[in-house]
């Protein structure tokens, strides 16, 4: 009776594994459909069935791929961009997280509430005049015209101060009776607290930027300061790029956020739990 | 009497120094934020008042602006095709946040049963938010091909061949579609946090009263969550109203028109047409949309916070 039970116990669950795998499948069969092809001979593309493992491997669509077009420098513009956005974010949300997770003055209340209302303003709302600001500070085809707006995210402000109410105001008071300042306590006593938020606030802001279209297509006209997404959509354009070498780009693509991803898991795991936020 | 008022004086001056040095501690922390906030009015608020003026002027970024009026306003309700672009926008918008919700939800109770290796699947999952959204649509684009993965897939069903992205009502569900695929995952991630942080004692309980398990999932489950349904509920309705790479790439916004959405509408007014003023008419109806969602998502992140 005690055995049944037992094996009952142990063998249920695992009656969840195969619609759980099928779904997982689901998800991930598009991935997977991209590394395929990205390593197919061109004229596969146009078959009626889909050869999930090529019959001749092609690798060489990658070199092909990044010689057709500038891919390198575009690769290495958006890693600028997006390391200076996740920089920007790091710094300047953590910063005014603190700021108003921990101290008090006059309409304290008012800037929060001025800072979260900038969500209603995404760049898609405001790109006309932000084109026109960048354009008069002479700011096309520049890096800085690229990620000097998305410097600073007020998702990222709230999510550190939400982070930061956590901690406890005796330790901060502990440490200015201890003769610490106010930059030191917010390094030594605040930072070393809040790696996790700081790992999901990096990850997204890199992400983010490294998934910018609409902005960088809106200021930059010259190839020396074009980013990938937009070097990928115009090798796509381009008559005669097959379309397996735009999959070659496409995976290559994705390799820095995955890494990115893997290496901060661990913070990421933490960091959502807690806060559930940050779109 | 001498010594009392020494005691008062050096009463009032540890107090005046004590004041200096708290306003000093307020100086810093006013300093900590003044980069965000001039950040915000300067790429935020100034644009925004920007915007608001140049909708009232005719500009083509050559020459000086000149005012019109409300003529830009009254030329785009009168537009057709602002008006069908307004109402892919606010369709795309409640049919993505509702199955985004809906699914997210669904994934996110079977990630969270007790079923061995639930970690993996959920990362799993979660690789459709790792990849670029350039790449998303451009792999989406020849999986919804006439002849692409999707209908391969569906072929057994016997409903032949099904032009996704070229007939005028498929295209924008098949837009719909790969959203959900995006982003469903992503807030999946957000409901598993509630559901694992809901204490196992409440289920045991409901257990022991006889609740079944719709009536544990019905009474326990979804009212401890609704803070995160309301979420995702109000993020996802603000992503998607920002909706533009994925129309613009797997459906150029086509067919005739079908697609395209105000951002769309706005890149192509201001930046093909170089009518700034036009433009910027339609970003108002935009802003107004993000306003709704904004307030709402505020009222959440404030809720609890009143003094």
């Amino acid at each position: 009776m005690a055995g049944r039970r037992l094996t009952r116990r142990h063998v249920l669950p695992w009656l969840g594994v195969p619609p759980l795998v099928a779904l997982v499948l689901l998800f991930i069969l598009p991935i997977i459909w991209m590394v395929s092809t990205s390593f197919q001979a061109g004229e596969k593309m146009y078959q009626l069935t889909t050869e999930w493992i090529p019959q001749v491997w092609h690798p060489e669509n990658y070199p092909n791929a990044l010689s057709r077009s500038a891919f390198p420098l575009f690769f290495l513009n958006s890693a600028i961009v997006s390391l200076a956005v996740m920089v920007g974010n790091v710094v300047f949300c953590t910063l005014a997280g603190y700021g108003l997770a921990k101290y008090r003055f006059p309409g304290d209340r008012f800037v929060l509430l001025a800072i979260l209302s900038t969500l209603m303003l995404p760049m898609e709302v405001t790109l006309v005049p932000t084109f026109l600001i960048v354009h008069k500070l002479g700011w096309l085809n520049t890096y800085q015209g690229i990620f000097a707006p998305l410097l600073v995210d007020a998702f990222g402000i709230f999510l550190m101060r939400q982070f930061i109410l956590r901690i406890p105001s005796d330790y901060i008071e502990a440490a200015r009776i201890d003769g610490l300042g106010e930059f030191g306590i917010l390094w030594r006593i605040i930072v070393p607290q809040c790696k996790s938020a700081i790992a999901v606030l990096a990850i997204f802001a890199f992400r983010d930027s490294w998934d910018q279209f609409l902005w960088p297509l809106v200021v930059v006209s010259r190839d020396e300061f074009r980013t990938y997404p937009l070097g990928l959509v115009r090798f796509g354009e381009d008559y005669g790029n097959p379309p397996t070498e735009q999959m070659a780009i496409a995976v290559l693509a994705t390799i820095p956020v995955f890494v990115l991803f893997m290496l901060l898991q661990r913070f990421v795991k933490t960091g959502f739990g807690l806060s559930g936020l940050k779109g | 009497m001498q010594t009392q008022t020494e005691t008062l004086s050096r009463c009032s001056a540890l107090t005046r120094v004590r004041l200096s040095y708290r306003q000093r501690i307020r100086a810093w922390g006013i300093g900590f934020i003044l980069p965000a906030i001039l950040f915000f009015a300067f790429f935020k608020y100034g644009p925004m008042l920007w915007a608001f003026w140049l909708s009232f002027t005719s500009y083509d970024m050559v020459g000086t602006p000149r005012l019109v009026g409300f003529d830009n306003f009254t030329s785009v309700v009168h537009d057709p095709v602002f008006i069908q672009a307004l109402n892919n926008t606010l369709v795309y918008i409640a049919g993505s946040t509702a199955l985004i919700t809906l699914i997210a939800l669904l994934l996110a109770l079977a990630v969270s049963q007790r079923v061995p290796g639930s970690r993996a699947y959920m990362s799993g999952m979660f690789l459709s938010n790792v990849m670029p959204i350039v790449a998303v649509c451009l792999v989406w684009r020849f999986l919804l091909h006439p002849h692409g993965l999707v209908n391969q897939m569906l072929s057994p069903l016997g409903l032949g061949r099904i032009d996704w992205l070229t007939d005028t009502s498929l295209a924008m569900p098949a837009i719909v579609g790969v959203t959900v695929w995006r982003f469903a995952p992503y807030f999946m991630v957000v409901f598993v946090a509630a559901i694992m942080a809901i204490p196992s004692d409440f289920y045991e309980a409901a257990e022991i009263d006889g609740a079944a398990r719709w009536g544990r999932f019905r009474h326990i489950t979804i009212p401890l969550i609704m803070p995160q349904v309301f979420f995702v509920i109000v993020v996802s309705a603000l992503l998607s109203a920002r909706i533009f790479l994925m129309p613009f790439l797997i459906t150029g916004g086509g067919p005739g028109g079908a697609t395209r959405v105000l951002s769309m509408l706005v890149y192509e007014t201001g930046f093909s047409y170089m009518k700034m003023g036009r433009a910027a008419a339609i970003s108002v109806a935009l802003f107004a949309i993000a306003l709704v969602f904004t307030v709402l998502q505020m009222r959440l992140f404030m809720r609890g916070e009143e003094d």
